[in-house]
């Protein structure tokens, strides 16, 4: 079916997310949406999708004008959507999840789980993907949810599929399946809309790239017109550096030790098996490995969050492995989780609030029993201004940002604290080149200033962007340290479970 | 690109600028038309359960006006006196103002004193629902800790002959004391082995009100001489001073309100500026976001659940010292259940706790005196309550009907009042 937007306007209070933004998307064509964090990418899927009513502009496909009130109107039109946010029931199965709005129903009123779990399973495996049918949303790892989602945008036989950042949580094996996937609905003469901060990804896929800059419609172009840095600066308005340049590493002291780590997962799994890693003061330790080898548990067992079963952590020589959370960022260790809207912050709470969530205590912010609302807000203004956190004012709710600047609130939250170690889980998931190179510079300047860094990825690239040295796991162990400079292909085998051979001190 | 011109909106006008004004859902417009939906209501059931009206509608075609004339009147009376009788009275104000005396002003203050004589204790204990709120916990069962409380309180206002400042206090803390710590259970049971406030604090209030009656008939407790299940009585010393004695020593109004007005006071700082309120906040809006930012979440379970208790064990000794001054079976009346009432209406703000408590004290008051003078049932004023209430808690309900904008914020402020 043939999509178009036109002069699409949607003001929140005095801010124009989207102006007079016009769109057109063939059959059969993939169209990739890139821009800035907060430009209002997101803005416009949700109005195409029902989500929010736009001020004016009109939505039509195939020629004729259609009305979008809400997402079953969507839905009945053919369009599909995949959410930055996931909009899954935490507590239903993938299978609920997947039926929940069509569900299948055997003598009215009762739900056919069988055939519920029947249709997820063959959906599965038609674009392959493995999802299992009965686990629970709340259990999964957000890739695995990622996959849910997507699986539901499909299941509805949808013409028209909107993409906003799905690949932004999956590993690349996963978003290799997910091209794949797309490219097969293309020659099905499916419309395909596909928000992306990937330039490569972005550059393999698409048939038209537009890109869209505070609100507005700044120019189409293709991939074989397009290259990752011409495409990094339309978007930005300058010259992207999209490689860090770092000085190389002055490591210090041993300030982060682990010994002989044992992890167990929530299902009693032992996800982490003997892991001993040191990080020195000064220098970033990278992790790198396909998701759902460990890294997840290995994190939570350093910050707190879960308890090793045996080994040992220890923070500048004190032994931190029994602390608790607060124990653990009292000791001087920051912790960006990977989760940012489920672990990093309260939608619901303002931007300055956000931005001292583990700082309650903190005399700078409080004194006996009072909050010092005034520092708290100054901070918040602060923060906001060097962080370029793009929302209206520091009192806005986290929860209305843009994906992008909810993960800048985070880092900027943990990066101005007085740090001895920070461990940062999938550091700029989310965020624009812009924001991706402003980041990486911050982290280098806390390594600079003698913090140890430890940075799980599953972006090989900012692993070897980042890392002073790249540890890969594989299936709870530690395959080997090994220099950034080491190659891709030895990366992949280390990351399939190949030990490595020329092993770092 | 094309070029598409965009339509330029008309100008509005002025009035349409405030009709739109309006329309904007706040928690004032809200009200408004809440009590709106109330009063047609009451006026529709008052209609009704009058026969005598209820006739007249009968013949409605040959004489409607009448027919909606004398309808109007006697809904208009019904209202008239419900307010009279809760705020103040037209005539006394009057009379007063022609013989300025002392009895002619008692008389004149009466509604008002009963009114907020009857809200002190709710808002109290409406504010110590809203704390449980504001950390996603229902403690549903502060009829308990209202009776816990006064029981404790008791026993300190009838055993000791001090000095009112030292007697009320302590009875004070006694009372919130034991609400704390009955609540404060609930919540250690809560963090320690998952079980669900709603239940244990429903349970426990349960026990408690099967264990007053053997309470009351303790030989040191129960009223020499007396086998009517009533207790001593709190000795003067520790009985709350009335305010308005030295007009009357008829009208109710005592130290009771002042301590609510203040309590007011400190749960909104508690709530807007405290560490500890703050804590509770992020607790209830996002446990893995508070988990993560350090927040030790069983210890504030605990506390927020006790704070709870500590607020509710106050109301009950406001309503024991400042109202019965002893205590029977039926001691606390519906505190317990109507401070949740209170607290959803007043949106879990601690000013908007204090309007809900005066309004329901407001349908208390009023609905006896209405029912003295015009013969319709109190029940009406219990029924325009629930109605307010009904509108208030389901703001996408009026929201839908009114075609008010940003239903959704108000909602939102509803979420962050429910329990998980
Ligand atoms: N519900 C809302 N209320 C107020 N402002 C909003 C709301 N939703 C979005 N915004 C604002 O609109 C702008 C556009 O946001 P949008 O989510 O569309 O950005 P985006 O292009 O998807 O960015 P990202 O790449 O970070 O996901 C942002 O400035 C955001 O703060
Ligand atoms: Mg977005």
């Amino acid at each position: 079916m043939k999509l178009e937007l036109r002069g699409i306007t949607k003001r929140f209070g005095d801010l124009v997310a989207n102006n007079n933004i016009n769109l057109v998307v063939e059959p059969g064509q993939i169209h990739c949406l890139l821009g800035e964090n907060g430009a209002g990418k997101s803005t416009l899927m949700n109005v195409l999708y029902g989500l929010l009513t736009p001020d004016s502009g009109e939505i039509l496909i195939n020629d004729e004008p259609i009305t979008i009130s809400d997402p079953k109107d969507a839905v009945a039109h053919g369009i599909g959507m995949v959410h930055q946010h996931f909009m899954l029931i935490p507590v239903f199965t993938a299978a609920e999840n997947v039926i929940l709005g069509s569900e299948p129903v055997r003598p009215w009123p009762l739900l056919d789980h069988r055939a519920a779990k029947k249709t997820v399973g063959e959906l599965s495996e038609r674009y392959g993907f493995d999802v299992d049918a009965d686990a629970v949303i709340e259990d999964l790892p957000i890739g695995a949810q990622q996959r849910v989602e997507i699986l539901k945008a499909l299941s509805h036989e949808a013409e028209i599929l909107v993409l906003d950042e799905p690949t932004a949580v999956l590993t690349p094996q996963e978003t290799d399946a997910l091209i794949e996937v797309l490219q097969e609905l293309k020659a099905q003469g499916k419309s395909i809309i596909f928000i992306s901060h990937k330039l490569r990804e972005v550059l393999a896929l698409a048939d038209v790239i537009t890109v869209i800059r505070l609100g507005e419609v700044v120019g189409s172009t293709t991939p074989a017109q397009a290259t990752t840095t011409s495409l990094a600066s339309m978007m930005v308005g300058r010259d992207v550096n999209l490689v860090v340049d770092k000085a190389p590493a002055k490591p210090g002291e041993v300030v982060l030790k682990v010994d002989d780590l044992f992890v167990e997962d929530d299902r009693g799994l032992t996800t982490v098996k003997g892991v001993s890693l040191e990080v020195r003061a000064g220098e970033v330790l990278a992790i790198a490995g396909v998701q759902g080898n460990g890294q997840t548990e290995l994190i939570e067992a350093l910050t707190g969050m879960r308890r090793a079963t045996s080994g040992r952590v220890a923070v500048g020589g004190v032994d931190t492995t029994k602390r608790s959370v607060r124990g653990i960022l009292d000791a001087g260790v920051g912790h960006v989780p990977e989760d940012r809207q489920e672990h990093g912050l309260i939608p619901s709470f303002s931007i300055a609030d956000n931005l001292v969530l583990d700082q309650i205590d903190d005399p700078k912010f409080a004194g006996r029993f009072g909050r010092k609302l005034k520092a708290i807000r100054e901070n918040g203004e602060h923060l906001r201004t060097q962080f370029d956190v793009r929302s209206p004012s520091v009192d806005t709710p986290v929860g209305s940002l843009s994906g992008g600047n909810q993960q800048k609130v985070v880092m900027a939250r943990e990066l101005s604290r007085d740090l001895k170690v920070l461990i940062c889980a999938q550091p700029t998931r989310g965020l624009d080149v812009g924001s991706i190179e402003f980041m990486h510079r911050q982290i280098i300047e806390n390594r600079d200033r003698g913090v140890a860094v430890v940075v799980v990825s599953s972006e090989l690239d900012e692993v070897i962007a980042l890392g002073d040295r790249v540890a890969v796991m594989y299936d709870g162990v530690i395959q080997g340290i090994v220099d950034p400079s080491t190659s891709r292909e030895e990366f992949g085998m280390m990351m399939a479970g190949a030990r490595s051979e020329e092993e770092m001190a | 690109m094309t070029a598409v011109t965009a339509q330029r909106p008309r100008q509005p006008s002025r009035f349409m600028a405030i009709i739109s004004k309006a329309r904007e859902a706040n928690i004032v417009v809200l009200s408004v038309i809440s009590l709106l939906i109330a009063g047609a209501f009451g006026a529709v059931l008052i209609i009704l359960t009058t026969p005598s009206l209820l006739t007249s509608w009968e013949s409605f075609f040959s004489h409607p006006g009448a027919t909606i004339a004398s309808s109007a009147k006697l809904v208009w009376w019904a209202y008239e006196s419900l307010f009279q009788g809760a705020v103040v009275s037209f005539h006394d104000l009057s009379t007063w103002i022609g013989n300025p005396t002392k009895a002619n002003l008692a008389t004149v203050l009466g509604p008002l004193s009963s009114t907020l004589t009857y809200a002190s204790p709710l808002i109290v204990a409406g504010l110590g629902l809203s704390v449980g709120f504001r950390g996603s916990l229902f403690d549903i069962g502060g009829q308990g800790q209202v009776i816990a409380g006064a029981g404790a309180a008791l026993i300190v206002g009838f055993s000791l002959h001090t000095s009112p400042l030292l007697q009320v206090p302590l009875e004070m803390v006694v009372a919130m004391l034991v609400g704390a710590l009955l609540a404060g259970a609930c919540g250690a049971l809560k963090a320690y082995t998952g079980a669900h406030e709603v239940i244990t604090t429903m349970m426990s209030s349960r026990i408690i009100l099967a264990l007053l009656p053997w309470f009351l008939g303790l030989g040191f407790i129960a009223r020499a001489g007396f086998h009517d299940g009533a207790s001593k009585t709190v000795n003067p010393e520790g009985q709350l001073p009335l305010l308005l004695g030295h007009i009357s020593p008829s009208l109710t109004l005592n130290l009771g309100f002042p301590i609510a007005i203040a309590t007011v006071f400190l749960v909104q700082w508690f709530f807007n500026r405290s560490k500890t309120g703050f804590r509770i906040f992020m607790v209830g809006q996002s446990r893995e976001a508070a988990r993560t930012a350090g927040i030790n979440i069983k210890q504030v379970t605990i506390l927020t659940l006790a704070l709870a208790g500590a607020l509710l064990g106050m109301a009950g000794m406001l309503e024991l010292t400042g109202i019965e001054q002893f205590m029977s079976t039926n001691f606390g009346g519906s505190y317990g259940i109507d401070a949740i009432a209170v607290a959803l209406v007043g949106r879990n703000k601690p000013w908007g706790v204090f309007a809900a408590a005066v309004f329901f004290g407001m349908m208390q008051q009023g609905g006896q005196i209405m029912e003295a003078t015009t013969g319709i049932s109190q029940s009406l004023a219990i029924v325009i309550q629930a109605v307010v209430a009904f509108c208030i808690a389901t703001p996408f309900f009026v929201c839908d009907i009114f075609k008010l904008r940003g239903g959704e914020r108000l909602a939102a402020l509803e979420t962050s009042a429910g329990w998980a």
